[in-house]
């Protein structure tokens, strides 16, 4: 029976202590004090390595196992990134230090907006937001601000059916109402369609490219012509820059204003969870409305720019999530404009290849091409009440992560795998022959296998109905 | 470097599988026109030795220096076994736990780290994690304006400006009204000011403790002529101050958020860290982020599982609590690793030691002449201090730079940049007034030393 | 699928129930059907007593593990009581749609609007 940290709790030396070199001197009047009992848990050092590193091993983890969650950009996470971003002259500065002592932090991020530009072909990134929805919310900001300027009414944002939740979720978290837009069965937008619901109230439309089925948008330069000409903006959710790196650029297509995860293209971890970044760019004429501070080179000295009046403000405390925009940086002079072209060349293929493998025997609804990730739609071939759910869990007992289910909510039962560039042929080709026997033999000969999976994880299938309703969510 | 692992004969393999011949056909559904021709001007492609020493010659450019500056990041002590248990990559690597039976590990983490999160502020109800403090500020007023159906927020002055710069922002489209409350001479927020502001359509008092300047508010007061009105009382705490100080629950918050930065991570420019989020039992429905919760597997063994799930984007989308998905896990796990490693007294002895080291350090530099204390010498405060000088303050820290000491923060343009961002000023004014900081990790020796630096300018 | 559609009942294209009593009240919850779609439901959100409501606006919300589900007013009018005993146990609107399972009462404004409801037979039709 695994044990919970207050479980494990006795009457040990707990693991950590610190002496005061000038006594203690703590008294605090009654009324500031705290009374209540703590409960923490008291577990030796020893013993909490165990626990923990136990705990580390009922994961699985892209160090342990193919992950091939689509639209995550489940990449290796090379280990230099981590080694440079530990080195004592990044971890242990003050985010308020004298600027001349943190020129070597502003020389990265700098140097980092002035790489996205390049890559993205936009004017100018702002690396302050945490994660890709903190991005798209300060697009959406930066939107609403700059039609305030030219003293434009317009309240919505429309968003194709297709795209990430986070999309709808950061439209409204910015004040706009949501037009939904629905996409072709392959995912893509039609210009027609596009145009009968494009009223001089739309901000702007948000555009997953790739989309969420894998597709590219070719009708790009004929929406980005309707949509300019009605007076909207076109946003480019970053999520599946991964396909397109040095192949195309989002600022080339007509797009105004975008997102990047660097957790995703950019090989940064995703940490179970977090720390992210989610850089924004910008065409030229929205600069002023990025967030402040900026950080500019002024002769061989970079320095902090408060003083941009028209800045839709600050969206997090302090400078970003440095240690992730270091990680990044590294990634890309590890990489350079090679590298990086062959990341995209390799995702592309991986994935092209996967779809190649799987196309005569399950159904894939947006066509025999795609470009770094694909959803097939396997539910015709569902016998004996098998659903997707059983075939990720079956998954899991086979060894591999499960891909991204139930997404795109377009495609009924769908199965989305990303397989990225950093993938070889040999476990592309060992996911793909588990996946097929799971699909076509074992929901035919053997569905109870795949109702009773997982059976080699830590635990059985869990009960989220229960957890749900009845929710227990601390130790008690 | 090249991270792909594919060569020439798998390529070729997989090409004729596809059925093409080429790479470059795989992009043919691109339209030619914006295929682009030039290769990226993007410098790089360095093998790792390279990379190390590039690295280092940029990170030389920065100082490491002794700090005595706060101001929401601090310079704590950080455990071996964190560094440790943070580094195993099945953690790092991993991603949000959506396949629960395959992601025990994350989920039972979070699970503890709630726990944990819990028991030291006395709340009923802990997410996953935020982004930072300065957000989860953000997102505990939101969650009041969602809650209460009111309009107005009540924020002390006394939060940290940059805080109050994200509150701003995120608000900035909504029909909220934020009203700043003043601090009055001696550092804490005017009661007379909460009382005059409070009315029926206020939704949440926002009240920093310790503030800004480092002093330790009368939550308990304040939290009771908040609830005249039926307003969320929002605590922003350093979670390491309530070793001592009295804790959200028992003075009656209904929501808690603060900095986790000083939970195990170290100071990082400020950021990554993460931001924490703990309320009432009544609210964890409404509550932005993921929460992990306790259920058991069809063996009857207990496991763990992201649950409320129908409050997140992936599954509400425009009606879900807020935009968030990626928060800061890792370094919720920091914090995790850390909390788990005291004990009662050893967490207690921990901010007693925070107190005792600042107390000193206050002692010693207002006995210098010159140096006074601002807002009276028995006002109660955590970590940090404000001091008013004589002395010509930018050469203060010129000096302590030359020693390689980080001197304390000049607040002379707190009220400037107040304004600037459109708050109100506060009536104090902090010409001449530094806020000084002393954690744990500062000796005495270099506390003494700090004195005497002062002291000859 | 053997889904129970009472006769007695007036229904909606988005699947709420009304049984229309005395003094232009009306009690409202989901068909049969509908919580058979849903599956387990774990939490729910009512109206607020008192709230004036119009028709075909969402006044409810009901949540399954992954999926949340909004009510729509049946009728215009007035929320005058709300079934709190399905917020503490929300798989009652899974045992008993029709019964304890039901979710609020509304006042109704115009009876005219009544005609316009499903009959169970054209509720029949529709599923």
């Amino acid at each position: 029976m695994k044990k919970l940290l207050n479980e494990l709790s006795t009457e040990c030396c707990p693991a950590y202590s610190l002496e005061s070199d000038v006594g203690i001197d703590a008294q605090v009047p009654e009324n500031l004090k705290r009374s209540l009992s703590f409960n923490l848990p008291n577990v030796a050092e020893s013993d909490l390595l165990r626990h923990f590193t136990n705990l580390s091993r009922k994961n699985y983890a892209l160090s342990t196992t193919f992950y091939p969650l689509g639209s995550c950009t489940m990449k290796y996470n090379p280990l230099i990134n981590e080694r440079i971003a530990k080195f004592d002259n990044f971890t242990k500065l003050h985010p308020y230090q004298n600027l001349e002592t943190i020129q070597g932090v502003l020389e990265i991020m700098y140097g980092l907006e002035k790489d996205l530009c390049e890559i993205s072909g936009m004017d100018c990134f702002s690396l302050q937001q945490a994660a890709g929805a903190h991005g798209e919310f300060a697009s959406l900001l930066i939107i609403a601000k700059y039609f305030k300027s030219i003293k434009q009414k317009r309240t919505k944002i429309i968003v194709p059916d297709s795209a990430h939740g986070t999309n709808s979720a950061s439209a409204v978290f910015a004040g706009f109402e949501i037009v939904p837009l629905k996409s072709e069965s392959n995912g893509s937008i039609l210009p027609e369609k596009l145009k009968e619901i494009l009223t001089p109230e739309i901000a702007a439309i948000m555009l997953t490219v790739p989309n969420t089925l894998g597709t590219f948008e070719k009708n790009i330069p004929e929406i980005s012509r309707i949509v300019h000409e009605n007076g909207s903006l076109l946003y480019y959710d970053g999520a599946n820059l991964n396909a397109v790196i040095g192949v195309v650029r989002p600022g080339d297509m007509g797009f105004d204003i975008m997102h990047i995860n660097l957790h995703k293209t950019f090989s940064t971890p995703h940490g179970g969870g977090g720390p992210g970044s989610g850089p924004v760019g910008v065409k030229v004429f929205l600069e002023p409305f990025l967030p402040v501070p900026r950080i500019e080179r002024k002769g061989t000295e970079f320095i902090l720019n408060y003083e941009k009046p028209e800045s839709i403000g600050r969206l997090k405390a302090f400078l970003g999530n440095f240690s992730v925009i270091l990680k990044a940086y590294v990634y890309i002079k590890s990489l350079g404009a090679k590298g990086l072209k062959n990341v995209s060349e390799q995702a592309v293929l991986n994935a092209n290849y996967m779809l190649a493998r799987f196309r005569d025997k399950i159904n894939v609804p947006a066509g025999n091409r795609c470009m770094h990730e694909f959803v097939l739609a396997p539910k015709a071939l569902y016998k004996n009440s098998v659903r997707t759910l059983d075939i990720a869990k079956r998954l899991l007992d086979c060894g591999y992560y499960a891909p991204t289910v139930y997404f795109p909510l377009i495609v009924e039962e769908a199965i989305m795998i990303e397989p990225t560039e950093t993938e070889s042929k040999e476990t592309l080709d060992a996911f793909v022959d588990t996946l097929i026997k799971i699909i076509v033999d074992e929901t035919l000969l053997d569905p109870q296998k795949l109702k009773d999976a997982p059976v080699n994880t830590n635990v059985g299938r869990l009960n989220e109905v229960e957890a749900a309703r009845n929710p227990v969510l601390r130790w008690k | 470097m090249n991270y792909t692992s594919q060569n020439q004969k798998d390529k070729k393999e997989m090409l004729d599988t596809i059925g093409i011949r080429d790479v470059d056909e795989l992009f043919d559904v691109i339209p030619k026109d914006l295929l682009k021709v030039r290769e990226l001007n993007v410098a790089g492609g360095k093998t790792e030795q390279e990379l190390l020493s590039y690295f280092s010659d940029i990170a030389s450019k920065n100082k490491v220096l002794t700090s005595f500056r706060g101001a929401g990041v601090y310079d704590h002590f950080v455990p071996s076994l964190v560094g440790e248990i943070i580094g195993r990559s099945e953690f790092w690597t991993a991603y949000t736990p959506y396949q629960a039976e395959a992601s025990q590990g994350t989920l039972q983490m979070i699970f503890e780290y709630q726990s944990l999160i819990c028991a030291l502020t006395g709340l009923d109800t802990s997410n996953a994690s935020l982004y930072d403090a300065a957000t989860a500020v953000a997102e505990a007023a939101l969650l009041a304006l969602r809650v209460s159906k009111k309009n107005k927020i009540l924020i002390s002055s006394g939060l940290h400006p940059e805080y109050m710069q994200v509150v701003k922002t995120y608000l900035k489209n909504s029909v909220a009204e934020l009203v700043f409350l003043d601090i009055c001479c001696d550092g804490t927020v005017e009661k007379e000011s909460l009382d005059s502001n409070l009315d029926k359509n206020t939704a949440a008092v926002i009240i920093q403790s310790p503030n800004y300047f480092g002093i330790v508010e009368d939550m308990q007061t304040l939290s009771i002529i908040s609830k005249k009105e039926n307003s969320l009382f929002v605590a922003v705490i350093n979670p390491l101050s309530l070793g001592v100080f009295k804790t959200p629950g028992e003075y009656n918050a209904d929501i808690a958020v603060g900095e986790g930065q000083v939970l195990g991570s170290f100071m990082n420019m400020g950021g990554s860290t993460f931001g924490f989020m703990v309320v009432k039992k009544a609210l964890e429905w409404k509550m932005p982020g993921r929460i992990v919760g306790q259920t058991i597997d069809k063996h009857g063994n207990r496991g763990f599982v992201l649950t409320l799930q129908s409050r997140e984007q992936h599954v509400r989308r425009e009606k879900a609590t807020s935009n968030i998905c990626t928060n800061a896990s890792l370094n919720a796990l920091a914090g995790c690793v850390f909390l788990s490693g005291w004990g009662d007294c050893g967490f207690k002895k921990l901010a007693e030691i925070n107190i005792s080291k600042a107390r000193y350090a206050f002692n010693k530099i207002k006995s210098l002449e010159g140096f006074k204390p601002k807002f009276g010498k028995d006002k109660v405060f955590f970590n940090e201090f404000v001091i008013e000088t004589q002395k010509d303050v930018n050469r203060i820290n010129d000096v302590l730079l030359e020693n390689k000491i980080l001197g304390p923060l000049d607040l002379s343009t707190h009220c400037s940049t107040l304004t600037a961002l459109g708050l109100p000023e506060t009536q104090e004014n902090f010409k001449n007034c530094l806020l000084f900081c002393v954690t744990e990790q500062r000796t005495k020796c270099e506390i003494d030393e700090l004195a005497r630096i002062l002291y000859k300018i | 699928m053997g889904v129970n559609v009472p006769d007695s009942l007036k229904y909606t294209k988005t699947h709420e129930w009304v049984r229309i009593g005395d003094n232009s009240r009306a009690k409202v919850g989901i068909t049969d059907f509908a919580q058979h779609e849903i599956t387990d439901i774990v939490h729910i959100e009512l109206p607020e007593i008192g709230k004036q409501i119009k028709k075909g606006q969402p006044v409810a919300v009901i949540e399954s593990v992954k999926s949340a589900f909004d009510i729509y007013a049946p009728l215009s009018g007035k929320i005058i009581s709300a079934n709190d005993s399905t917020l503490e146990i929300p798989e009652i609107v899974n045992k008993s749609p029709y019964g304890d399972g039901y979710l609020f009462t509304i006042e109704f404004d115009d009876e005219k609007e009544i005609e316009k409801l499903l009959s169970a037979d054209d509720y029949k039709k529709l599923i």
